[in-house]
């Protein structure tokens, strides 16, 4: 599971769910998630809270152009890579942390994926979860 | 209500340690005692059923004060209204199995009752049999009725379906919620298996040493913390499959084994046996209509 703190900064709600935005170092994270702040309390700007997100849900993508739906977009440079027969694990160091991606194998020869390159991670908002306190 | 307040020095495998606790369980509620053994679940229940005195305490019942060590009162265990279910039996192996319900009455007369109660439990077919041509499971259906023929106020049930087989243990949970639905009877649970707590009780009391070290509903006591997945589960794990990059963890949510993908990171701290909570965001699951 990848963990990042952060402190909600906007919730916009309808019936029954949120979009929240937390800022988490120098970014600004998005999910969403089936409460909204009459539901629970903790959805309110300036509440701190952690972000979590699955391997497996984070892409990567290289020399990205266009436009693209996932919001959840950030730079991370390649520090490792472990693969089996299936599945690649790509380790990225993003703002002092790690950030772990598991994706296909193919996907990481298709891509050249190597140690030291520029990329970018993307994670789908209603992928991500808030843990409060 | 209940309100029991005990003090009773256990003697556990661990070594000596004090059982302090005071709690409130309201009228026709289902509560559940969870915690491991030695935790003192049992010695509340035998308490609160009159078999074990403690060296201090006091329980009042619907107002009426079953125990008060202060005062010298001791209402003896035949003059509480308590059902009790233990994990054995304890049927009489010459009586039939109507003749084992019937033995409980408090009014011999209610021969409508014993074949109701025997209905609900699917054990009409078998009301002639003596106990010994019955399964397990089918023994302690008849146990469960026992405990029921003579209306009691309070129902205990102490670790009832430890001994079962997981198919077994679905059916009598089924069955216990059932009764528990259909007279409203207030019910003390113990239990320590994690799925089983998850499916029968609203509210559930960790007891650890002693003590009510917890009280909440159990997602509310196994989860680690409050995701805001929506999709999530108490369970244990049951097997731990390594694939190199990831690892497939076998969760045992209720009697269905689950299978969950966990990193390697994530599955260093995980062992079979381990209580877990299985969460998602609720945008993942696929709902397929049962046919």
């Amino acid at each position: 599971m990848n963990k990042l703190q952060g402190n909600i900064v906007a919730v916009k709600s309808s019936a029954s769910m949120s979009i929240v935005d937390v800022k988490a170092g120098a970014d600004i994270f998005s999910a969403v998630v089936l409460e909204t702040p009459a539901s629970a309390a903790y959805l309110r700007a300036g509440k701190t809270v952690t972000i979590l997100f699955k391997e497996t849900e984070v892409s990567i993508g290289k020399n990205l152009s266009g436009m693209i739906s996932l919001r959840n977009r950030f730079p991370g440079v390649i520090k490792g890579i472990k693969t089996n027969e299936i599945l690649a694990e790509i380790t990225l160091a993003y703002q002092g942390l790690h950030i772990v991606s598991v994706i296909s194998r193919r996907s990481a020869e298709k891509m050249e994926l190597k140690e030291g390159d520029h990329v970018e991670w993307l994670v789908k908002t209603n992928e991500v979860s808030l843990l409060h306190s | 209500m209940i309100h029991f307040q005990a003090r009773k020095e256990l003697h556990t495998s661990d070594g000596p340690k004090r059982l302090e606790v005071d709690l409130r369980v309201e009228d026709g509620e289902f509560v559940t005692l969870f915690g491991e053994s030695g935790a003192g679940k049992t010695t509340i229940l035998r308490i609160l059923a009159g078999l074990t005195l403690p060296e201090s305490g006091r329980i009042e019942v619907d107002g009426s004060v079953w125990l008060d060590t202060a005062k010298k009162i001791n209402v003896p265990v035949q003059a509480r209204s308590i059902g009790l279910v233990f994990q054995s039996y304890n049927l009489f192996p010459n009586m039939t199995v109507r003749e084992n319900v019937r033995f409980a009455l408090i009014d011999p007369k209610e021969d409508n009752f014993i074949e109701e109660l025997l209905h609900m439990v699917q054990l009409t077919e078998l009301a002639d049999r003596k106990p010994a041509a019955l399964s397990a499971g089918q023994q302690q259906r008849v146990a469960l009725v026992r405990a029921l023929a003579r209306r009691p106020r309070i129902l205990l049930l102490d670790e009832p379906l430890s001994a079962l087989d997981a198919a077994m243990r679905e059916k009598l949970q089924d069955d216990i919620l059932e009764i528990y639905r259909k007279f409203k009877i207030t019910t003390i649970f113990v239990s320590h298996d994690v799925s089983e707590v998850s499916k029968m009780s609203r509210r559930m009391l960790l007891i650890k040493d002693g003590r009510i070290i917890k009280e909440g509903s159990p997602t509310e006591i196994f989860s680690p913390a409050n995701p805001s997945g929506k999709f999530k589960f108490a369970g244990e794990i049951i097997a731990i499959e390594d694939d190199g990059i990831v690892a497939v963890v076998t969760v045992l949510v209720g009697n269905n084994p689950t299978k969950v993908v966990a990193t390697q990171a994530e599955r260093a701290v995980l062992r079979v046996g381990d209580k877990v909570v299985v969460a998602s965001k609720a945008f993942n699951p696929i709902l397929l209509k049962a046919v």
